[in-house]
């Protein structure tokens, strides 16, 4: 494994160093990293269930340690399967931004993105984590900064401060934790003798620094603002694979803690809300990039819900529903990698060929762009778990664990349990109208704004070579849902080993297919039967009810959710405006929606914050006089205090 | 030998439904002092569409022609999933016979059916389609939410086994809070079966068809089928889990079974023949408030242990 992330680091540098020539640099940066994460993907897979240790070599201040067990090899291998179909995809996207940045630093962060998410993964330290963890998020906000624009740097900002409060919380958890354990090394931390109380706030120290960082909801303000920024090749990478590292720190340190019922009870709650308000802001956007975003914090809280169930299994000691808990959860996070990602390159393809993320300027993209809208079509289908595909393999599996955990006795676990699946079915039924419209308005239809598909054609081979290739893993996870299971059931085993997993009363996906297959069937007997007329349909304008047809006659996305908007009133905040001047004039029509948690949870702090800071500004006056009675004072301050406390 | 039953289910469902239809409808036509249509009406309007020739918006694209064949397939697979000929001894199908599975193919309906109103670029047809989805939102929840207290009763969401367990009396109306979920599940599949007041996605007259208005043809036809066979397949839902009527031989319990489907389809002329028509808003919330409140209340008794 340390040639893997050896090979990333040169990769790295190499591309940095042609910094001349930034053609030559991005065919070097990425099509190295397709290589080395093939090799990746494979070596990782390979190795699954093997644990490897790596000591970085040399005179270092320390001397930290690389660790990997099989849920951090499990981990790795969806980087790097990841970042493998992104890379291939980068190879040719990446020009997009020949303009905007220089494509040497692109493909230089890229790499050292990459490999910052893999070390992460395996270091074994609470100071080689911190470091890090914080790599990673800093090169992730350069990666958003290669598309600088308007409002650019506040969105970096935004991100890096949510980040920041995340990496505090996660720090002092961390602290206590190795306190308590008496080691830094992750691997003595197990068996802390620590009270209740301690560990429900080192739990909750630990949802709020890697929660945030994975976009659960109330800290979910930064994903449409970060990955509508990003190259979509980063977003793919940071919504993809990145909150999936902090998903997996937060099992693997969440571990640790002695565990009670309340961990799995927060999960739940956390969860239900998280894949509310993520899917009703999804729904809402009109901006398919924000849409997509904002159900990266949906499907992060099917997770939480599926760590929910394993977390109160493992708090009340019944290993069948924590094993099948993890398993659930493990699964999604390998699919919402997968479909997510392929969401976020789909959406590449449409903004370099549209030049918008305004759905009401789309519309007609298929007849464009007819395999990126297949595969977006297969994609959408997957994230709104439409049987046979892989999403609705794994949130069967979440279902299945929140009704094994709402069967047992007691009315606190079955509240939350119910709470969850009603929370669940709700975020399904809005993501399939969500996702219709994403899909519906982009690539279906006539554009409204004939000027943005002008210019769409295909994108190349490249690109679509790898959204093919995941499309069809999209598929094919669906179909052997049950051999994959079992895979990741023989990674999450060894965390529990008196469990045994048992697929009594599971689905079988492929004879799902066989009856809806051989269902298909019927309507060709019934045309055949009965001699159906089978003659070209004529070509007409759609139907008006008599009135001469006009494009703009089609829903628009806000009319579209209309009703629904109504509906969640109490929920939402959105203005709209008509504004008429004259008769011959055109009307002109405005509609914002507003983040109302942004509004009522995270403006009034920074404005507190701001006023606090003018108020403090007034220390900072440039006389250096008054800076060194500062140090006087504070001299004396600490004298006095040593005196009498320590 | 359980597919040989399972298609025997689906073709004789297909065969039927239209005879159900037709009478409903002659028994509507009865109760607003008309004649009305014969009780094979259905039967004849398909085969007239089958006949007929078609034609297709020039912004339509692959998602309009493969759309009644998937609206088709999905409505086939949720009727297949209801274990009537099968699941009484253990079957290779009831891997496949599964609360969500169902739930889930009436999502790739419901997506399916908004995508190709999309696709005409009909301006009814968005509407309409946006309509189907809201509607969806509404009743989601509270199918869910009967269904959760049958699935953790019950402790599986296996259908066959659900059912079973129904029939030999372990589970059931015995349960306070099995037959409140009854009530609010009744009335929330009749709300899927898209049926007056809440044929809310044709809505007015001026939306004829809403979806479907662009759709003709064979197309036309296919697509009729397809959502006969949805509201038996909803309808039925209702009937195999609340009220399993199931004999060890498979064609009686698959006769019984169409006959008690055909009978709540009939019947619920009583519902929409004399039901008011709402505009979506205060319609769905209206009514549907009520359908929550119940399903909430034996959600509550499930939780209290009751």
């Amino acid at each position: 494994m340390q040639t893997i992330y050896f090979l990333y680091l040169i990769t790295s540098l190499l591309s940095i160093v042609f910094y001349k020539k930034p053609l030559f640099a991005q065919k070097i940066g990425f099509g190295l990293a397709t290589l080395i994460s093939l090799y990746a993907t494979i070596f990782f897979f390979s190795h699954l269930h093997e644990t490897l240790v790596w000591q970085l070599p040399g005179n270092f201040i320390s001397a930290p340690l690389f660790k990997l067990d099989s849920l951090g090899m499990f981990f790795s291998f969806l980087v790097s399967l990841i970042a493998f179909a992104v890379s291939l995809f980068s190879f040719d996207y990446a020009r997009f931004y020949e303009k905007k940045a220089n494509l040497a630093v692109f493909a230089s962060l890229f790499n050292a993105f990459i490999l910052s998410m893999l070390l992460v993964i395996s270091s074994d330290n609470v100071f080689s984590f911190m470091l890090l963890w914080e790599v990673m998020t800093l090169i992730s906000a350069l990666l958003i900064l290669i598309n600088d624009g308007k409002g650019a740097s506040k969105n970096v900002m935004i991100y890096l401060g949510i980040a920041q409060i995340g990496a505090f919380c996660l720090m002092i958890a961390l602290l206590v934790m190795a306190s308590f354990a008496g080691s830094f090394e992750f691997s003595k931390f197990a068996q802390m003798d620590i009270s209740f109380s301690m560990s429900i706030s080192l739990f909750i120290l630990l949802l709020i620094g890697l929660g945030s960082k994975a976009g659960m909801f109330p800290f979910h303000v930064w994903l449409p603002l970060a990955y509508c920024q990003c190259p979509s090749n980063a977003s793919a990478l940071m919504s993809g694979v990145m909150i999936k590292v902090a998903l997996f720190a937060f099992i693997k340190f969440s571990l640790f803690l002695p565990q009670s019922v309340q961990f799995g009870y927060i999960l739940l709650f956390m969860g239900a809300l998280s894949c509310v308000f993520g899917i009703i802001y999804a729904l809402i956007s009109n901006d398919y990039k924000a849409s997509i975003a904002y159900s990266s914090c949906e499907n992060v809280g099917i997770i939480f819900l599926g760590l929910g169930g394993a977390f109160y299994g493992l708090g009340t000691n019944s290993p069948a529903i924590a094993l099948l808990g993890f398993i659930a959860s493990l699964f999604h996070i390998l699919n919402h990698a997968v479909f997510k990602s392929l969401l976020f390159m789909l959406s590449g393809n449409i903004f370099t060929a549209t030049k918008t993320r305004d759905m009401d300027a789309l519309g007609g993209l298929h007849k464009k762009m007819p395999i990126t809208s297949i595969i977006f079509f297969i994609t959408v289908l997957s994230i709104c778990a439409i049987p046979p595909l892989n999403g609705f393999a794994s949130e069967w599996t979440i279902y299945k664990t929140m009704v094994m955990g709402g069967i047992n006795e007691g009315i606190a676990s079955r509240f939350f349990f119910t709470l969850s699946i009603i929370a669940l079915s709700i975020t399904g039924a809005m993501a399939i109208m969500a996702f219709s419209k994403v899909y519906g308005s982009v690539f279906l239809g006539i554009a409204r704004d004939a000027k943005s598909i002008e210019e769409a054609k295909e994108v190349s081979a490249t690109r679509l070579l790898p959204l093919g290739l995941l499309a069809s893993l999209c598929v094919g996870i669906g179909i052997f849902m049950n051999d994959v299971i079992k895979m990741i059931s023989n990674i999450v085993l060894p965390l529990m080993p008196e469990a045994t997993l048992s697929t009594h009363g599971f689905i079988s996906m492929p004879i799902i297919i066989l009856v809806m297959l051989s269902c298909g069937l019927i309507p060709f007997v019934l045309f055949y039967i009965f001699k159906a007329n089978n003659k070209e349909a004529r070509i007409t304008d759609p139907w008006a009810c008599g009135f001469i047809y006009n494009k703009n006659m089609q829903i628009g996305s806000n009319a579209f959710t209309g009703d629904i908007k109504k509906a969640l009133s109490f929920l939402l905040r959105y203005e709209s405006e008509v504004k008429i001047d004259g008769y011959f004039s055109k009307a002109v029509y405005t509609h914002k929606t507003h983040d109302l948690f942004w509004e009522k949870l995270y403006e009034p702090v920074i404005r507190y914050i701001m006023i606090g800071a003018d108020k403090i500004g007034v220390f900072q006056n440039g006389r250096t006089n008054l800076y060194a009675g500062y140090i006087l004072v504070y001299l004396c301050l600490i004298l006095i205090f040593g005196y009498y406390y320590l | 030998m359980d597919f040989f039953y399972i298609s025997l289910q689906l073709i004789s469902a297909i065969i039927v439904a239209p005879l159900f239809d037709g009478i409903a409808r002659k028994l509507r036509a009865k109760f607003q002092s008309r004649i009305g249509p014969s009780i094979f009406q259905t039967y004849y309007d398909i085969y007239k569409l089958l006949k007929r020739g078609r034609t297709k918006s020039h912004s339509t694209s692959y998602i309009y022609q493969i759309s009644p064949y998937v609206l088709f397939i999905s409505a086939a697979g949720m009727f297949c999933a209801l274990p009537v000929t099968y699941g009484i001894n253990s079957s290779v199908l009831s891997q496949f016979s599964d609360i969500f599975v169902l739930l889930y193919l009436g999502a790739l309906f419901r997506f399916i059916f908004i995508v190709a109103g999309i696709d005409t670029s009909n301006p009814y047809a968005g509407v309409s389609a946006s309509r189907e989805g809201t509607v969806g939102f509404y009743t989601e929840e509270v199918a869910v939410i009967c269904l959760i207290v049958v699935m953790m009763g019950a402790g599986s969401t296996n259908l066959p086994f659900i059912t079973n367990l129904i029939q030999h009396g372990l589970y059931g109306y015995a349960v306070p809070s099995f037959s409140i979920a009854a009530t609010a599940f009744l009335w929330v599949m009749y709300v899927e079966t898209g049926r007056k007041p809440y044929d809310l996605a044709e809505a007015e007259q001026e939306l004829q068809e809403g979806v479907l208005g662009e759709f003709c043809g064979k197309d036309f036809a296919l697509i009729d089928i397809a959502i006969l066979l949805k509201q038996f397949a909803v309808l039925g839902f209702f009937l195999v889990i609340f009220i399993p009527w199931r004999f060890e031989n498979p064609i009686l319990s698959l006769l019984v079974f169409l006959a008690e489907v055909g009978f709540l389809y009939v019947m619920a002329v009583f519902i929409d023949n004399f039901g008011p028509r709402f505009t979506i808003n205060k319609g769905m919330k209206r009514t549907m408030l009520f359908a929550l409140a119940i399903s909430c209340t034996s959600l509550v008794l499930y939780i209290m242990g009751i």
